[in-house]
């Protein structure tokens, strides 16, 4: 009856999941924060996941060797080019009159909401699953 | 010809020795036992799940999902329990439904 594991598996995709939407969202509301310069700008985070590798005792033991789950890898700044937008007046404004702000991809960054709401969903939905499998075990050799 | 080697198993000492029967120990943990640490196992899950519940009415949780969990494993352990219970309560209605 280990239904632990397979409930971790689906809660360390859930929690990669939430830090894809919270890196999302401090994406979107740093949209338009100006930088003192072009280097200083906010630089839209992407998240890397990886695969947890396996145990020595899971490489070991296991016939089928069962994923161990998802872990947060980095957090790291994408290479995208500070967008440059022409205002004079503003008190970042460089010589030219150039203020920079962070080059977020707004198109990309809602795709990554609905895509990291869908995957959170299915790691849910997986571990219904497991739930449910395990409460149908429970009922074997049960009344009706 | 070579068979006969095997003979002189039967010339050592004390194999005649043994006893006919081997009284066959209880074992060391009876089910009480195994059933008074699964209790205690559940009410761990359900302490956990508690905690998390107090937790999150304070509002210091970081992970909605983790209490989610923690509270489908305390109800699963607690489903285990209760089966187990109705079975062994099955078995002794059971027997005390014997004609004597």
């Amino acid at each position: 009856m280990d239904y632990a594991a397979a409930f971790r598996i689906s809660a360390s995709g859930m929690a990669i999941e939430k830090t894809r939407l919270d890196v999302t969202a401090a994406n979107i509301a740093n949209m338009h924060s100006a930088g003192t310069s072009a280097g200083a700008v906010y630089r839209p985070m992407k998240v890397v996941a990886a695969t947890v590798p396996l145990t020595f005792s899971q490489q070991f033991g296991a016939l089928v060797a069962t994923g161990g789950g998802v872990q947060l890898a980095s957090v790291e700044p994408a290479q995208v080019a500070p967008r440059m937008v022409y205002e004079p007046g503003h008190p970042y404004a460089d010589a030219q009159g150039m203020v920079a702000y962070p080059g977020v991809d707004h198109t990309a960054e809602m795709m990554n909401l609905n895509t990291a709401l869908r995957a959170y969903e299915a790691n849910v939905v997986a571990m219904n699953a497991a739930r449910t499998m395990a409460a149908r075990t429970l009922d074997i050799g049960g009344q009706s | 010809m070579t068979l006969e080697a095997i003979g002189a198993i039967a010339a050592l000492p004390g194999m005649d020795a043994l006893p006919a029967s081997v009284a066959v120990d209880k074992p060391a943990a009876g089910f009480d036992a195994w059933f008074a640490q699964q209790v205690g196992q559940v009410d761990a899950g359900l302490r956990v799940a508690d905690n998390d519940l107090r937790a999150l009415a304070v509002g210091n949780v970081q992970n909605l999902h983790e209490v989610m969990i923690h509270l489908e494993e305390a109800k699963l352990s607690f489903q285990l329990l209760a089966q187990v219970r109705n079975r062994v309560l099955e078995a002794y209605q059971e027997v005390m439904r014997t004609q004597v």
